[in-house]
């Protein structure tokens, strides 16, 4: 089956879509996938460390030091990259316009990348904010990324702004709110005014929360609601559901930061507000995911033919998941149990890799072959899709143990060192699904070269003004 | 025909709506704790101290040893729970979200012995052989001989080239005065 799509011989760079935006998103979807090998070689190191801790014993690759380097340039290289690529490509199309200003959009992956190449440098060499968790750069380089953000944000409100539709299409909605929520974000977490001492607990709590759940989910969703209907060839299921839950996230998403500091000095008013919010993200979470997978119901058929169909079955299934699971640990009895454990790194890893990396992946498959008319191997396709499913629910089963056997280890008052002890076996499994999820990537950077734009573009791009339908 | 929504009206109300949260649920909560006074008669740290802080931040110390102590019975063995006014003099708090080793709030109070801190710090394994925690050994150095005036550190023999010693470096005596500071002050009644 698969074969037989790789053998397509109708499959040719869209016209639809016009060669300066496809450049974009493919230069922004390199540029990422650079990232996400440099980010994930980070985090595989980082974890080997923990099964060897005398291994690499050099000033710039120690723990301390990796860890922020691995989340740092996943979130804001190989995530943000890929996810405002694939987003500026999905406001352009469902405008049925053309990218406002590729130049700004150039520009501002020029940023990005200064952005994340300083981040790497200045944090390996020990110049961080502290671990404060994704701030962790000092201003100059958080700075360069913003003003990266404002010219994308600017860029995709025009290209919407100019639309030749009169649907403003709910992916849209997702999308430029992202620029506008991300831009909110950075500016708070990095003002100082309010931030001394407990101040800067509380304003930590809302960062690290809503810059995972008002960035990247917003454009994952986004481009969810765009790309799902699309590869199945069947509309959303529910557009309304869609509206309600783009509210919604806003509303209960943001109210929440504080269940990170439960049982805290942070104002008990605060704590309580954030875990009732929590339980009132099941409605954003089962309206949007349900309605998503909704969408795929009765399509086994095309589950079968695309390869970038499962890749984003399994992404909007660990949304669902990987959210209700953040609603039961956000209760005071859970936390107990599972705060400051490894649950929590499973937590996120079920966040950006389960959800967010693979709808990046579902929507890259799904859309670069018809913007560019190249595919890639569809065997290594499946390849990439087996190794990072297996490799990151290995990852999270056996990291999700090791924390629950910490806090066993912890309610029972046993000595600190039982809770490293009774981890490590778990440690190393983790290391080993980690080995398999980082194979994977380099099998999608291989996937990605051959999908580079071909003759086909280069042919479209000779040719006069791309002609829009509205 | 449907009339659909413009796209002012949605990104408008969704951003503004966004900007008044966060006030509501951020800006305001955190400008109204960050004032809160320090313990009274709590001993200020040492310039040694601070520079240790500084290196303690620097190796991402608190990405595994918390500095929040919970009100909760799994928490006694690491000190009284923590209150605002700990964090009041920090910049930044470090409560940090994940034990990968234990609480270090009261360090001191529970491990004062320089000389421990010291050895686990040029390789945690010296003193806890199943530990996890990186060693920092480019904070010592390894001399033939230690010369006057040097904290020279015993380490066990299989840590060492043989006929050398190990002395601390500035750093390492810093990081240690940072360590043996963190002992939690009485709270006032």
């Amino acid at each position: 089956m698969l074969q037989r799509r790789s053998q397509d011989p109708t499959l040719r760079a869209s016209s639809a879509s016009d060669s300066p935006t496809v450049r974009v998103t493919f230069e922004y979807l390199v540029c990422a996938t650079v990232w996400l090998l440099v980010g994930t070689a980070a985090g595989l190191l980082a974890a080997l460390k923990l099964n060897w801790p005398d291994a690499f014993t050099v000033r710039w690759l120690s723990f301390g030091r990796v860890r922020p380097i691995h989340t740092n340039t996943v979130f804001w290289g190989w995530s943000s990259m890929a996810l405002v690529g694939l987003a500026l490509y999905v406001v352009a199309r469902t405008s049925r316009a053309p990218l406002w200003s590729p130049t700004l959009s150039r520009l501002a992956l020029v940023l990005w990348n200064a952005a994340v190449v300083a981040g790497l440098l200045t944090l390996s060499a020990g110049v961080t904010r502290g671990p404060q968790e994704y701030r962790e750069w000092i201003w100059p380089v958080a700075l360069l990324f913003a003003a990266g953000l404002v010219l994308n944000g600017v860029t995709a409100y025009m290209t919407a702004a100019t639309r030749r539709i009169p649907e403003f299409y709910i992916s849209n909605w997702y999308i430029l709110g992202a620029f506008c929520f991300l831009a909110t974000i950075l500016a708070t977490a990095y003002i100082p005014l309010y931030q001394r001492g407990l101040g800067n607990v509380v304003v930590q709590g809302y960062f690290m929360h809503t810059g995972v759940g008002m960035w990247f989910t917003m454009l994952a969703l986004g481009i969810a609601y765009y790309e799902i209907p699309r590869v199945l060839g069947r509309p959303i299921y529910s557009y309304a559901l869609g509206v309600l839950g783009f509210w919604t996230n806003i509303l209960f998403y943001t109210l929440i930061g504080a269940h990170h500091f439960i049982f805290s000095p942070v104002p008990w008013w605060l704590q309580t507000a954030a875990i009732l919010f929590s339980v009132g993200m099941m409605v954003p979470v089962w309206a949007g995911g349900g309605n998503l997978l909704l969408t795929f119901r009765d399509t086994s058929g095309v589950l079968q033919r695309s390869y970038s169909a499962p890749f984003l079955l399994a992404g909007i299934v660990a949304y669902v998941l990987v959210s209700t699971q953040g609603t039961l640990e956000a209760f005071r009895s859970t936390n107990i149990y599972w705060h400051f454990t490894n649950v929590t790194v499973g937590h996120a890893h079920l966040a950006m890799y389960g959800f967010i990396a693979f709808v990046i992946w579902g929507a890259t498959y799904g859309l670069v072959p018809r913007l560019t008319g190249s595919e890639p191997d569809p065997v290594l396709v499946g390849i990439h899709f087996w190794l990072a499913l297996v490799g990151y629910g290995i990852y999270v089963v056996s990291i999700s143990i090791a924390g629950i056997l910490q806090g066993f280890a912890w309610v029972a008052g046993e000595s600190f060192i039982r809770s490293v002890e009774a981890a490590e076996p778990m440690w190393l499994w983790r290391t080993a699904g980690g080995v398999l999820m980082v194979t994977s990537h380099a099998v999608f950077a291989v996937n990605v070269w051959a999908m580079r734009p071909g003759r086909a573009l280069v042919d479209a791009s000779a040719a006069p003004a791309v002609e829009v339908s509205p | 025909m449907r009339a659909y929504p413009s796209h002012r009206a949605v990104v408008g109300f969704a951003f503004s709506g966004y900007v008044a949260l966060t006030v509501l649920i951020a800006v305001l909560p955190a400008a109204s704790v960050q004032h809160t006074r320090g313990i009274q008669g709590a001993p200020a740290r040492s310039a040694l101290a601070e520079e240790g802080r500084a290196i303690y931040l620097r190796e991402g110390c608190g990405y595994c040893h918390t500095q929040f102590v919970r009100d909760l019975p799994l928490d006694r063995p690491y000190g009284r729970a923590t209150v605002a006014a700990d964090y009041a003099n920090e910049a930044p708090p470090l409560p940090g979200t994940e034990r990968t080793g234990p609480d270090l709030s009261n360090v001191a109070a529970r491990q004062p012995s320089d000389t421990w801190h010291l050895l686990h710090l040029y390789n945690p394994r010296a003193v806890v052989p199943q530990s996890v925690m990186p060693g920092f050994p480019w904070y010592f150095e390894q001399k033939a001989a230690a010369a006057p005036g040097d904290v020279v550190v015993p380490v066990p023999p299989r840590f060492v080239a043989q006929g050398h010693v190990i002395v601390a470096r500035q750093e390492a005596r810093a990081l240690v005065a940072y360590l043996l500071s963190l002992r939690q002050p009485e709270v006032p009644k």
